[in-house]
């Protein structure tokens, strides 16, 4: 298995470990802001610090190649999410509303946002090292 | 069955063979790659940029389209 499996994996596993903690939290505890698990989410940096970017290390064209096609996977489902939310947001509460939201709530956005992000990219990583001729 | 597809097959395991069993980590490391990436190659998972080609050529001191074959594609 390649460093970028392992950081996919790695990174997969914190994703989902977040959100489990996100789900036991609002369905256990119900009193405070459930934002405090996104921290969880900083797991997903040890890896990338110790093995994928490891100074020493270099990509080669396909992984590199790979990298790239993940990264705009992640990109591409963070525009769509964002667009749909927009739009979501603008055709129930009308174009001219005006929102007002706690600043923990557009912090909770911004979190779920990067897990979308990281999620796509280390399944799209995962995928692609796995299938496709192109890949 | 050849393909609708056009395809790009090489005869990089056969290579290594012919020069002494070349293990795929000796050939990633002459090629500037992974081994990863030679698996893939060599599993027709992946078509290799120009330069790898040429790169992995030189390794075999043969030339390129010795290593690699493009394949038309069936007529539709």
């Amino acid at each position: 298995m390649s460093d970028s499996e392992k950081w996919a994996w790695w990174t997969l596993g914190v994703v989902v470990l977040t959100i489990a903690a996100y789900g036991a939290y609002v369905a256990f505890v119900k009193s405070g802001h459930a934002a405090l698990v996104f921290g969880l989410l900083a797991l997903a940096a040890l890896p990338a610090s110790r093995r994928r970017y490891f100074p020493c290390r270099h990509f080669d064209e396909r992984e590199r190649a790979i990298a790239g096609k993940a990264a705009l996977a992640g990109f591409y489902a963070f525009w769509l999410a964002f667009a749909g939310l927009i739009n979501a947001i603008g055709l129930i509460k009308g174009w001219n509303a005006t929102l007002t939201v706690p600043v923990w709530t557009l912090i909770e956005t911004l979190c779920w946002a990067l897990i979308l992000v990281v999620g796509v990219q280390s399944l799209t990583t995962l995928v692609l090292y796995r299938k496709g001729p192109h890949a | 069955m050849p393909s609708q597809e056009p395809e790009i097959k090489n005869h990089i395991r056969r290579l290594r063979f012919d020069h002494g069993e070349m293990t795929q980590d000796q050939l990633a490391k002459q090629a500037g790659v992974t081994r990863h990436t030679i698996m893939a190659l060599e599993a027709g998972k992946y078509f290799p940029s120009l330069l790898l080609a040429f790169r992995i050529a030189r390794v075999f001191g043969a030339p390129v389209e010795q290593v690699f074959e493009y394949v038309e594609p069936l007529p539709r």
